[in-house]
């Protein structure tokens, strides 16, 4: 047992930085995962979770490359959010939120 | 009427005529003059003499039947069976040969004839017309001299040449060697003599065919059971098979060709050497399958595949063999193989080796033995008396109970193709062929998983872990491997997320090369940016408080995501991420690859480096859950690859689960790697492991979520049918729903039932009023 070493140890090796620490970090992987920042999960017009593409979408995109990331949110200024197919395919009908009946408007869309 | 004036009679004619008929019969020489003045006879006695073709055709059987007379005391007059033959055969071959020129010159008669009796409809002449009067086969004249050989000749000693041919027959079956010609012979008289237009062969086949088979029958009926008696039955295999094989060829040069007879006798051997000792040679299927004797089975095959019926005990025993061999091989080396994939794994395959050799050096790959091995070998793989994975029965989840085993095979099998992506001693070891003939060997026995949906969740889990930790070997195959799956038919939604997260780390790597350079100094920082819904739906992430080193990152990061993309949101999953430190003691300096938990527990010494600190303090300063920190700690003190471990504690514990609040633990000054039994200075070493994906509960959870997904596909299988057929059976119904859910899973009678009372309950569907087991749609 070396006790008197604890003192002097690392200091010869080390260049300089954070000479005093005995873990120095190198390299950090980090992980997160994106959503929508949406309060429903679901799009109320085709059933789908809207991380997903929209049905029409995945029916499309079966052929070419899949998992495009294409298929966005929209979000209404009533809030509600679906995905953009959906929702532009809608508001050829009947220009109101399916889930409130206010009138359309878009707030924001996801990128 | 023509009475007068030139007119011939046949009175006239005939004494010429007669001597040159005479010749003709027995084969004498005649001039070319004496032939063409016959026709020129026959056609005045036709023209000029009214009655002239009847007496023609009356005088000209009286000779033949004259000739015959002659020519049956010569035969007669032999007493021994092959001189008989003999003679018979020459006579005929002689009465045969005239039968194709007598009729020549007399065709004209048969017009004359056939006119006169056309006036009175007679239904041979017409069918004589039909079927052209040239025809030398249909002549009358020809009819005439066979009928008459018929009625005097034959008629009389049929049953002595007969009788002498087959003894003939049998004495060749005996060994004995002959004149072969003399059975041909008179097989061909048989079959020429008949003068039956629409069935030529009559006369054969009641006698000749008939007399020959029944001699065969009864031949062999008695040699059979001789042999099998004396010999047993492997030998006697090997004679039924030449014997059957000789009598094919007997047969082909004794019985007419292209009148069935072949065949007919063929079966005939077939049913007296093998159908009527079937169950004698069956017997000896099992233990010739058990010893794999793939000769004598092959023979075995040969043989009995002759008979109907003889080859379904044959798949039987086949089957059972595969089944209870494969098990016991499976439990003799139960130890080995529970807690090693790759041992699991080859044994599978080495198992399915021999067993497909044997199906085809036995059985000639015949598809009625593939479909068994396939039946059985699935058996196999699918047992559960080796080791099981516990699922909770869906009944759990609606409330009664029971659970359902299931085989731990897909489980293994994917650790093993996750063995053969990842970088391993094992992938390093192989060639890119050879690992790309394994992972076609692991879909090879994935085809014979019932529960492909198991296998399906541990495979997305060790590509999740690759993906994260950069640790594929080789990331063409790792797409390949993607493609394959889905060639092998798994359900597209599941191929199509596995396709999506290859695209999504992709994604990652390009805003993780921007994040870089748009703020340079983080070159200590990689970013892995994922979509959830491709990844980690559902998955609980983990709190932690991070070192202030990674924590002052985090509103970086978020701050540049957020220039980047707007209305989404961030979760950090520190469970999956990781790095490197470097680690500097008395000894020297190390790299480590650690987890962010790991990292989280280590960076607490930084700031009193020497001192012990307890699990509670651990505790409060990491903020971990209480199983996290656990095997987080567990994985400092006893890392199983190293010799000494990186933290110690005290006191020492055997099982993390033993840790108590003041447990201590304090950095091991004297750790070192150790390399051929010498401390290095230097070295790195991974102690990330398996990295976590998810916690002990959620795992839990995901079990169950199998388990749901289980039921929803079901219920979703049943709906759809019921959608298109609109009413069905129950068994209809069964049967297409596996079809649908096969590639999933195979969803146990019980489930079915469960779902289907449900589907019923909630007014989805319902019984038919007069039949229970019929179902109806209801919109």
């Amino acid at each position: 047992m070396s006790g008197e070493d604890c003192d002097a140890f690392d200091r010869g090796d080390n260049d300089g930085q954070k000479p005093d620490k005995m873990f120095t970090l190198k390299k950090w992987n980090a992980v997160a995962m994106w959503s929508w920042d949406v309060e429903c999960d679901t799009c109320a017009i085709c059933r789908v979770q809207v991380m997903d593409a929209c049905l029409r979408c995945q029916g499309e995109s079966k052929k070419d490359s899949y998992g495009k990331q294409d298929c966005v949110v929209v979000w209404g200024e009533c809030n509600h959010s679906f995905h953009f197919c959906c929702m532009s395919l809608w508001v050829k009908q009947n220009n109101r939120c399916p889930l409130c009946q206010q009138e359309w408007s878009i707030q924001r869309m996801g990128k | 009427m023509l009475k007068d004036k030139g007119q011939v009679t046949f009175e006239d004619k005939w004494p010429a005529m007669r001597p040159i008929v005479l010749k003709l019969l027995k084969q004498e020489t005649v001039t070319q003059t004496e032939w063409q003045d016959l026709f020129g006879s026959v056609h005045s006695v036709c023209l000029w003499d009214e009655r002239g073709p009847y007496k023609l055709r009356d005088a000209l059987q009286q000779d033949i039947m004259m000739y015959i007379k002659q020519a049956q005391n010569r035969v007669l007059a032999q007493r021994e069976d092959q001189a008989l033959l003999k003679a018979y055969i020459a006579e005929w071959g002689k009465f045969f040969t005239q039968c194709n020129y007598l009729p020549t010159p007399f065709r004209q008669l048969e017009n004359s004839i056939n006119n006169v009796s056309k006036v009175s409809s007679s239904n041979t002449s017409s069918t004589q017309k039909k079927n052209n009067n040239n025809n030398i086969e249909d002549s009358l004249v020809r009819k005439l001299m066979l009928d008459s050989w018929n009625q005097s000749i034959f008629m009389d000693i049929k049953q002595r040449l007969q009788d002498s041919a087959m003894k003939l027959v049998q004495a060749e079956r005996n060994g004995e060697s002959f004149d072969s010609q003399l059975v041909i012979g008179v097989r061909e008289s048989y079959v020429n003599l008949c003068s039956n237009s629409v069935d030529k062969l009559q006369i054969y086949r009641e006698n000749f065919e008939a007399a020959y088979m029944q001699a065969t029958e009864e031949f062999y009926k008695l040699k059979a059971s001789e042999q099998l008696l004396a010999n047993g039955v492997q030998s006697y295999m090997k004679y039924a098979d030449q014997r059957l094989k000789e009598e094919e060829a007997r047969a082909h040069r004794y019985l007419e060709p292209g009148s069935g007879s072949v065949a007919a006798l063929t079966q005939c051997c077939e049913k007296v050497l093998i159908g009527e000792h079937l169950p004698t040679l069956l017997a000896e299927s099992a233990p010739l399958i058990k010893a794999g004797e793939t000769e004598k089975l092959q023979l075995m095959f040969r043989l009995l595949d002759r008979v109907p019926e003889g080859v379904t005990p044959i798949l039987r025993d086949l089957e059972a063999h595969i089944v209870s061999a494969g098990l016991a091989d499976m439990v003799a080396s139960a130890d080995i193989i529970t807690s090693d994939s790759e041992k699991y794994v080859e044994r599978l395959l080495d198992l399915f080796k021999r067993f497909s050799s044997l199906a085809k050096d036995a059985f000639l790959d015949d598809p009625r033995f593939l479909t068994a091995r396939d039946k059985a070998y699935k058996c196999v793989v699918n047992d559960t008396t080796v080791f099981k994975l516990e699922l909770p029965s869906s009944a759990l989840i609606r409330g009664s109970k029971g659970t359902a085993p299931e085989s731990k095979c897909p489980e293994l099998l994917a650790n093993y193709c996750d063995m053969l992506l990842r970088k391993t001693p094992l992938s390093k070891r192989l060639t890119s062929e050879q690992i790309e003939s394994r992972l076609r060997d692991v879909l090879l026995v994935l085809k014979y998983i019932e529960n492909k949906d198991v296998f399906m969740r541990y495979h997305k889990a060790h590509l999740t872990r690759r993906l994260i930790l950069d640790s594929s070997a080789d990331s063409e195959k790792e797409e390949d491997m993607v493609e394959w799956l889905r060639e092998v038919g798994m359900p597209a939604d599941y191929v199509n997320k596995l396709a999506r997260m290859f695209q999504d780390i992709k994604v990652s790597e390009d805003l993780n090369t921007q994040f870089r350079t748009d703020t340079t100094r983080h070159d200590a920082i990689n970013i892995k940016i994922l979509n959830a819904g491709a990844w980690a739906r559902g998955s609980e992430r983990v709190t932690v408080s991070l070192p202030l080193e990674l924590e002052d990152y985090i509103p970086e990061v978020e701050e540049f995501y957020k220039k980047k993309h707007s209305g989404r949101k961030l979760q950090w999953y520190h469970h999956m991420s990781n790095g490197t430190i470097t680690f500097a003691n008395s000894v020297g300096r190390f790299d480590l690859d650690v987890t962010t938990f790991q990292m989280a527990v280590l960076f607490a010494w930084n700031q009193r480096p020497m001192e012990k600190i307890s699990y509670e303090n651990l505790r409060l300063a990491t903020e971990l859950p209480d199983p996290e920190l656990r095997r987080t700690l567990w994985s400092l003190v006893a890392f199983p690859k190293l010799k000494r471990q990186l933290l110690c504690h005290e006191p020492v514990v055997q099982n993390p689960k033993d840790f108590t609040e003041n447990t201590t633990f304090w950095v091991n000054q004297e750790f070192a790697l150790v390399k051929n039994g010498k401390p290095q200075r230097r070295g790195k070493i991974n102690l990330i492991g398996r990295l976590q994906l998810s916690t002990e509960r959620s795992q839990i959870e995901d079990n169950h979520s199998i388990v749901q997904l289980r039921i929803l596909r079901t219920q979703e299988a049943i709906i759809k049918i019921l959608k298109m057929r609109k009413r069905i059976t129950n068994t209809a119904l069964q049967s297409e729903l596996v079809e649908i859910l096969k590639n999933m899973f195979l969803p146990s009678k019980k489930m079915i039932k469960e779902q289907l009372e449900w589907l019923i309950e909630h007014k989805y569907m319902r019984r038919d009023d007069e039949d229970i087991n019929t179902f109806i749609y209801m919109a």
